[in-house]
């Protein structure tokens, strides 16, 4: 992808922080973090479990709010959802009652988008993801590379200005998330979208990003910044890929060992 | 077919029983007609319209009882399983008030209604009403969070958050409400037409046992039967069928498998 113009962040993370109440008391789950999100860029968060990556796309989904801090989304404050920025949820969450088409045509419904068009719209990215033909199937019937692929025509379908994606591909085997890497690519680069991507695979991250940005164990803070200068389309064998995915996993290396340390530590007490 | 062999013997089994019983048993012809006699009642009581007349009144009550109930119990369960504090005091209310056959309604619904469609009404929606509520609320209670989220997502909420996702993510409870909530008004209003003259099918079988005319009392009996069949099978049957298909659960229950043309 070409260097992103520079001007000003399509969003900007400001003190954000996040705290969780349970038994023991309230944890702080994320946070302080501020991050700037230029226009088209795609940002990989990685990090240890636990460490608040799920709940830092919600804010910016506007699915969850923040303790402290504000996100603001080309230049306004972030309140509550709104299609300019849809997730892409682990789970999916994909609707088993309606066929694919159905699912995709979603959100173009609550638009107000006329029937035509909204099928026009519906079987164009479709196609996109290669599921021409699966437009009448149920959920249930599709495999999980294909449900995977359906959550994505169904989020850009909505023509979001941001992505957001959280761990879309860990739950799928390696030839079909390889296959799902080189989609996401080709479809970036055709369509320009800002992306946050949250993994914890960080060969994933060394493939995709334009810049990997690398949280410490809970409450989830940054750790250090990568910019990835390797030329696309990359393949996930890349011996460059590698390398930087061998450079960010020593960077997180001791925040996972404790994580490790801790659940150990918590299992002992139990 | 050997089960639909089986079962066919089985019930010209139970007729010849039945038959044989009325021939010789100990009890006279009056007090036990044969299938014989009941088939007679049955096609008498169609080819004059009472019971064509008694199945209309009776059905129409149903109808405008159980849809009233249908949707006004929807509306409550979904507010029960929404709003923290209103399942908390009307919910525990409900429940309560469950436990009341419906038909223990009547006196009060007469005293004030009078003698009169309103009251029969008035049974068969408290029959219906609070399983159909609690059975939503259940089923709203229990939809994955990521459904609602996923909604909200992709811009849906308020109305269309309700009736674009939370009502149809719950489906297999509220229909089990719906099922019930059909089965809860149907007994509600067979006894409430037992209890007074009404036209209705409770009341042809009141009429027969004021004649003494056991057969016609039978023949009533199994005109409720089939209704009852009809609408489970019709209705509810072909309700789950497709929605057991469409959630992927069709392989794990019994059941002729509709695979999907392609």
């Amino acid at each position: 992808m070409a260097e992103p113009v520079r001007s000003a962040p399509k969003l900007t993370i400001r003190g954000v922080e996040k705290t969780f109440v349970n038994r023991q008391g309230s944890v702080s789950a994320l946070g302080p973090i501020d991050v700037d999100v230029l226009d088209g860029e795609f940002v990989c968060f990685v990090g240890p479990s636990g460490c608040g990556k799920t709940t830092l796309l919600n804010i910016v989904a506007g699915l969850e709010e923040p303790e402290a801090g504000e996100v603001v989304f080309e230049g306004k404050p972030i309140r509550g959802p709104g299609p300019d920025r849809i997730v892409l949820f682990q789970e999916l969450g994909l609707f088993p009652w309606m066929t694919v088409l159905g699912n995709v045509e979603f959100g173009l419904r609550l638009r107000g988008v006329g029937r035509r068009a909204r099928r026009r719209t519906a079987i164009h990215y479709l196609q996109m993801v290669h599921l021409t033909g699966f437009q009448g199937s149920y959920v249930h019937e599709l495999s999980g590379g294909m449900k995977q692929r359906v959550a994505l025509a169904r989020a850009l379908a909505m023509d979001p200005i941001m992505l957001l994606m959280d761990e879309p591909f860990g739950a799928l085997d390696a030839q079909t998330r390889d296959m799902l890497h080189q989609e996401l690519q080709e479809i970036c680069s055709r369509t320009r979208k800002t992306i946050l991507f949250v993994t914890h695979n960080v060969r994933e991250a060394a493939c995709l990003a334009d810049r990997i940005i690398t949280l410490t164990r809970r409450p989830g803070r940054i750790k250090r910044e990568f910019v990835v200068g390797i030329p696309r389309p990359r393949q996930i064998e890349d011996p460059d890929v590698g390398h930087l995915a061998a450079q960010v996993r020593e960077e997180l290396r001791d925040e996972i060992e404790a994580v490790l340390e801790e659940e150990r530590r918590r299992a002992k007490e139990r | 077919m050997p089960r639909n062999v089986r079962r066919a013997a089985f019930f010209l089994a139970v007729l010849g029983a039945w038959q044989a019983t009325h021939l010789w048993g100990p009890w006279p012809s009056y007090l036990l007609p044969g299938p014989v006699q009941v088939a007679d009642a049955l096609w008498y009581g169609f080819a004059d319209g009472t019971f064509l007349i008694g199945i209309g009144v009776s059905l129409r009550r149903l109808l405008l009882g159980y849809s009233f109930s249908l949707f006004f119990g929807t509306l409550i369960g979904v507010v029960l399983g929404r709003v923290r504090w209103v399942d908390e005091t009307v919910g525990s209310l409900m429940l309560g008030l469950q436990t009341l056959p419906s038909i223990c309604w009547l006196p009060l619904a007469i005293i004030w209604f009078g003698l009169n469609e309103k009251a029969i009404q008035f049974v068969v929606v408290m029959g219906a009403i609070l399983a159909i509520a609690i059975h939503t609320s259940d089923g709203v209670k229990n939809i994955p969070p990521i459904y609602v989220r996923a909604g909200r997502n992709l811009g849906a909420r308020g109305w269309r958050l309700l009736v674009g996702v939370i009502l149809p993510a719950a489906p297999p409870s509220v229909l089990t409400g719906a099922k019930l909530g059909w089965s809860f008004a149907w007994r509600s209003l067979m006894a409430a037409e037992l209890l007074f003259v009404s036209l209705g099918l409770g009341q042809l079988l009141m009429v027969g046992r004021e004649l003494n005319d056991i057969a016609q009392v039978m023949a009533v009996m199994l005109v409720i039967i089939a209704l009852g069949l009809i609408v489970d099978n019709f209705v509810f049957g072909r309700l789950e069928r497709r929605m057991r298909r469409v959630w992927g659960l069709a392989s794990a229950l019994p059941g002729r498998p509709r695979g999907r043309r392609a």
